[in-house]
């Protein structure tokens, strides 16, 4: 492909990543680490970093492999080597950041079954090159992130009345118990999507 | 047959590759994790005996402050002043609770406690394991057990109060020191 065609892939991978494909709300996969893992921002913020990194990492080696893979094995091959990159990051959050990894607990070894990560490697990496993937792998993570950010900022808010730890609420407040249960999570990612598919739709009408 | 073969091949190279690295990972890591889980113990145990301590002196402080001693079973730790602190655990309504509790030398007056671990409902449950809740214990007496009244009837030093609308976490925490505590007693009184 010559120059100005790889620039519009390029940015066609990003975009449909970040919001034309945006695999929670347009997609909806990985629904169920999302609404675990988003009752505090900072757990969005590591889980979102440790699916950044195994998705990037798989990405790495998927598009690498890709000629090599029997087509047959192909779905054995991305859990063997998405589950090796998810046991790295637990082991990693365990060893260096005990609090965390108490926190999110088995939420990080059930990256290994996000449908983001299987998804992508089996639609994306097994055709591209490993640039394209590398970005599609970034874009597809942080929308992962942001989307869990955005939840877990309403539900920290209402639930507990800080942001990171930190009041933002009067102290009058009284939290909102359900926000930091697993209802909580259900209301707020059903507007979240509502909201983001009508956005998607104004835009293509 | 042969593209069986090769996908055989290729699934078991892969995955041997992996292991090693997994391998590497694991050996590098897996000391650093049973330190921070001593670390954690060790806290626990120096918050339970009301011990001042900075996050990295927790090792240095313990080892200057509190003996381990063993009777029958039971492993147990011994404050300088001769308070101990029997580390327990048991089952809360959800899942397990464990942590340290603190008692005078004649294993009657409580004197700290401090929960490790446990698994109830965010925001109700797993209040019992603040520090506000944590401290009404203190000063209560086993005779030989604590009596779990609703919030605000626990008035004798041998009653305490639950937590209002976490009742089944709060006593199945009460339920856990009970039978810990008595198990202790038997063993240390049997001596």
């Amino acid at each position: 492909m010559a120059g100005p065609n790889t620039k519009s892939k390029t940015m066609t991978t990003l975009l449909d990543g970040l919001w034309r494909d945006h695999p929670i709300f347009s997609m909806l996969l990985g629904i169920c680490s999302a609404l675990a893992v988003s009752n505090k921002v900072e757990n969005a913020i590591a889980m979102g970093a440790g699916v950044i990194f195994v998705m990037v990492a798989t990405g790495i080696i998927i598009s690498l492999l890709r000629k090599m893979i029997p087509r047959r094995a192909r779905i054995i091959t991305y859990m063997i080597v998405i589950a090796s990159f998810v046991i790295i990051v637990d082991r990693f959050l365990k060893a260096f950041y005990p609090a965390i990894s108490e926190s999110i607990g088995p939420y990080v070894g059930l990256i290994i079954t996000n449908c983001i990560i299987m998804g992508r490697a089996e639609a994306f990496y097994i055709q591209n090159n490993t640039g394209q993937s590398i970005l599609d792998a970034l874009a597809n993570g942080i929308s992962y992130t942001y989307t869990l950010g955005i939840i877990a900022v309403v539900r920290e808010v209402l639930g507990f009345g800080t942001i990171l730890g930190f009041r933002v609420m009067p102290d009058g407040w009284t939290n909102w118990v359900v926000m930091a249960m697993a209802p909580g999570a259900f209301f707020v990612l059903g507007l979240f999507i509502w909201i983001t598919r009508t956005m998607a739709k104004m835009e293509s009408d | 047959m042969k593209d069986k073969i090769l996908m055989i091949v290729f699934v078991l190279v892969l995955g041997t590759i992996l292991t090693t690295a997994l391998v590497a990972v694991n050996s590098y890591t897996a000391p650093i994790i049973e330190k921070n889980a001593s670390i954690k113990m060790k806290s626990s145990i120096l918050s339970a005996l009301k011990i001042p301590y900075a996050e990295d002196e927790v090792e240095r402080v313990f080892e200057d402050s509190v003996t381990m001693e063993t009777a029958g079973e039971k492993t147990y730790y011994r404050s300088s002043g001769g308070i101990l602190a029997l580390p327990y655990e048991g089952s809360g309504l959800w899942g397990p609770i464990s942590g340290v509790l603190a008692v005078t030398p004649d294993l009657t007056e409580i004197t700290g406690i401090t929960i490790m671990q446990q698994e109830e409902t965010p925001g109700l449950g797993s209040r019992i394991a603040e520090a506000e809740y944590l401290d009404t214990f203190v000063g209560k007496v086993f005779n030989p057990v604590l009596t779990m009244l609703p919030p605000g009837k626990g008035v004798e030093n041998d009653q305490v109060d639950s937590i209002s609308g976490a009742t089944m976490s709060s006593k199945a925490f009460v339920d856990i020191l009970n039978a810990q505590y008595g198990e202790y007693r038997a063993v240390l009184e049997g001596e």
